[in-house]
């Protein structure tokens, strides 16, 4: 705030008729403020008075700039008052002759460009009763937040073969939440894996939560979103009059297992709270997310297995589906009927990629990556599948041990197209797990060591074909934007050169013009010559004329 | 830009009906009575909702109050009938020029007893009741969360009968022009009613209200004890 800008403000304000001068100290922002003028952002925020985009009706009788300075003048000259109280637009309204849907949008700019109501120490009345506010806007209290990535994390790293156990229910995470830290002799409980957290490295988010030290890193991308739902959630919080305490809790968990969504029963259920209060602390509970993702995930598993154990009908339906997709299934169709059973489990989840068109979001990273997989050609995918296989292998040499023990078991099975072979294994989401099978059972240690990193291998495969892909794509949008370039370029020559040639044409004609009218003046002035040569002969004086002369003759001249 | 703008000021145009307000919602009232039972609700509706949306409306709503199911259809007829009534409106022009009327509020809602009169260009397409409702409660601490929605309700119910008025005005203008008829006639009484521009906004009027004219146009609001509210409701029936 500089001031000057109070200065000037305070000193337009006091009429010259009175001698005593108040002084105000305005907000900086608000310091381009003028009593006797109305400035560009006044203009700009209200264009009904000024007849900007918007202000179809400047002129008529109620909007113009003199009703506009006798409106905003008045309102801030009875803010000034009394500057510690709060000015409401319903009061203002009472004193003001127009349109209220007018008034009110004046109002709320002088508000919030602080020219009323800056020190005002009386808080907003909105602020005093946020119970009102949220009931108006009610559905605002319902909000979806992120599913955490529970399910993905656990599948990746147990995928390998554990079977039944991976696919459990995730126990509810909300306990942390419902009870507190009051588990007695327990450790805390990590939200998002729902295991007990021993060795001490919690870390708590936002919102409450718990987290063990591996999920939290899993879940780190997703803690933006969470930490906005974890403002929301202490904003709703404000406004519930007293904490939950478990009983209450079970009560209401209770309640809505017995009559549903009849709040009214529940309420009387729980009877210590009200219904609103109820709702609120229901949406809370953040477990119904969690129930939903692990059926979801349960329902997946199973369309697996029983894909596994009839894949026979199902190579059949890949053959139907294969027939308007492009060669990579085609090449694998061959393998899988070369090969046999073994082939047409490491299909399926290919054929689930093509079951599914589109990105899902709902689906686990590996499923993203082998669809972006199957965007290039296989030369690509063989060749990115290579690279990533030789640098996982030079960054480690176990790594290379368990591509090259695959890579044996697979060429004791493959018959000429080894490339397409490999990039199939780093195609599928569930790869790992083939592979697993097909490893007999004494191998079962290097197993889980090879599939890590055929699942890295997997992911460098991906990344690369994605990236070759992106590359091409540039690569040809960059042509496109220098064959575009050139014809602008062309194009805007060839109009330099009309207009040249136009303005050459021009020049010519000017020329010509320019010499008619030297003519003509040279021809003027031998005829003027004349005159006064005869007029002298004929002895007329000619006093007044010479001034004229002179500035003739002094004028074409030069 | 601005002479042209000042030369020719859009003074009055016309459009195919709507409600006058930024957002085209419907004010629909709904008085029903079953077996001795009586429901009365006020609320806004969007005609351009599927009419699908009015049997759920109707359903959920009697499940939510409790009501037999014998209310649904009466609800439903009395929706669809208002929504006919609107949609018969439009297609039919309007004019929207600016046009300053007073705007009366006088009710009760649950203890709530709120009075009220401001002015309302009904020719601003950008104007919100419910912004305004809002306005109102927050300025006057009103905490019971259903007076907002029916100071919002009775506008629009104002601005929609004004603006079938209008429609309608428009019509009888129409026709009779056509007979060569003096055409302020029935311009007049619709006009009556709206606020002497020249006199507020002419370059010798301000638009300051005198003060002994406050008391007309600043909200009066009562907090009925529950006692009171059954007499007041016996004399309103009465």
């Amino acid at each position: 705030m500089s001031p000057a800008a109070a200065g000037a403000a305070s000193s337009g304000e006091a009429p010259p008729s009175r001698p005593k001068r108040e002084l105000y100290t305005i907000p900086a922002s608000s310091s381009w403020f003028r009593w006797d003028d109305i400035h560009e952002t006044e203009r700009s925020a209200l264009p009904e008075f000024f007849g900007g985009p918007g202000g179809n009706s400047y002129g008529t009788a109620s909007r113009n700039p003199r009703i506009y300075r006798e409106y905003r003048d008045y309102i801030i000259n009875k803010y000034r008052e009394d500057p510690a109280r709060r000015l409401t637009f319903t009061e203002v309204r009472k004193a003001l002759v127009g349109d209220a849907t007018l008034l009110r949008k004046l109002f709320g700019f002088l508000d919030s460009s602080g020219l009323i109501n800056f020190s005002a120490t009386s808080p907003r009345p909105v602020a005093q009763q946020p119970g009102l506010d949220a009931v108006l806007e009610a559905p605002v209290g319902l909000q979806v937040t992120p599913r955490p990535q529970v399910s993905y994390s656990v599948e990746e790293r147990f995928g390998g073969g554990t079977g039944e156990n991976v696919f459990r229910l995730p126990p509810l995470s909300s306990y942390v939440d419902v009870f507190g830290e009051w588990a007695p002799g327990k450790g805390p409980i990590c939200a998002f894996c729902g295991v007990e957290c021993k060795d001490g490295k919690v870390e708590t988010l936002e919102d409450g939560f718990k987290v063990c030290s591996t999920c939290c890193k899993t879940n780190s991308d997703n803690e933006e979103a969470n930490k906005c739902a974890g403002d929301k959630k202490e904003s709703a919080d404000n406004h519930a009059s007293s904490a939950w305490t478990d009983a209450e809790t079970l009560l209401l968990l209770e309640g809505v297992l017995k009559h549903g969504d009849d709040w009214d029963l529940i309420t009387q259920h729980v009877r210590t709270k009200n219904k609103l209060e109820c709702i609120a602390r229901l949406i809370q509970l953040p477990f119904g997310e969690h129930m939903l993702g692990a059926i979801n995930g349960k329902s997946d598993s199973r369309f697996q297995t029983s894909q596994t154990t009839d894949g026979k009908t199902n190579h059949y339906i890949v053959k139907d589906t294969s027939s308007q997709s492009n060669e990579m299934v085609d090449g694998m169709q061959i393998d899988g009927e070369q090969d046999g059973a073994d082939k047409l489990v490491e299909e399926q989840p290919s054929k689930r990629q093509r079951l599914s068109s589109s990105i899902d979001v709902t689906g686990s990273l590996m499923e993203q990556l082998a669809l972006l997989t199957t965007a290039t050609s296989l030369d690509v995918v063989a060749a990115a599948a290579a690279a990533s296989i030789k640098a996982l292998g030079s960054e480690n040499p176990q790594a290379k041990n368990a591509f090259h023990l695959s890579e044996k078991e697979y060429q004791g099975k493959t018959f000429s197209s080894n490339h397409i072979h490999e990039s199939e294994c780093n195609v599928g989401d569930q790869e790992g797990e083939m592979h697993g099978q097909t490893v007999p059972d004494k191998k079962l240690q290097k197993k889980y060591i090879s599939t890590a990193y055929q699942v890295r291998a997997a992911v460098g495969t991906a990344v690369g074909v994605a990236a070759a892909r992106a590359k091409m794509l540039v690569d040809q949008e960059e042509r496109e934007i220098e064959l575009l370039l050139a014809s602008i370029i062309e194009t805007q020559l060839r109009k330099i050169q009309y207009k040249i040639k136009h303005f050459e044409e021009l020049e010519l004609i000017m020329d010509q013009e320019y010499n008619t009218i030297q003519q003509i003046k040279e021809s003027l002035i031998n005829e003027w010559l004349k005159v006064l040569e005869q007029a002298f002969q004929a002895g007329v004086p000619i006093q007044r004329d010479e001034v004229l002369t002179k500035l003739f003759l002094n004028k074409s001249t030069p | 830009m601005k002479t042209v703008s000042l030369s020719a000021p859009t003074r009055s145009s016309t459009v195919k009906f709507r409600m006058p307000t930024r957002d085209n919602l419907v004010p629909i009232r709904v008085d029903v009575e079953v077996d001795g039972q009586r429901y009365r609700d006020a609320f806004t509706w969007n005609p351009r909702d599927p009419d699908s949306e009015i049997i759920s409306f109707a359903k959920r709503t009697a499940k939510d109050l409790k009501l037999p199911a014998s209310f649904v259809p009466q609800m439903l007829q009395s929706i669809q009938g208002q929504l006919a009534e609107f949609r018969s409106y439009e297609g039919q022009e309007m004019q929207i020029k600016e046009k300053i009327m007073p705007l009366k509020i006088d009710l009760r809602v649950n203890n709530t007893l709120v009075r009220d009169q401001f002015l309302w260009d009904i020719g601003n397409l950008d104007s919100d009741p419910e912004e305004f409702a809002r306005t109102l409660c927050d300025d006057l601490n009103i905490t019971d969360p259903e007076v907002g929605p029916a100071i919002a309700v009775s506008i629009r119910e104002q601005l929609y009968e004004i603006a079938s008025q209008s429609v309608s005005a428009m019509r009888e203008a129409k026709v009779s022009k056509k007979r060569r008829a003096p055409e302020f006639a029935s311009n007049s009484k619709a006009m009556n009613n709206a606020v002497d521009m020249f006199k507020y906004f002419g370059s010798k009027g301000s638009v300051i209200r005198k003060r002994k004219e406050w008391y007309l146009y600043a909200p009066v609001v009562d907090v009925v004890p529950n006692e009171e509210v059954v007499v007041v409701d016996t004399t309103e029936g009465a």
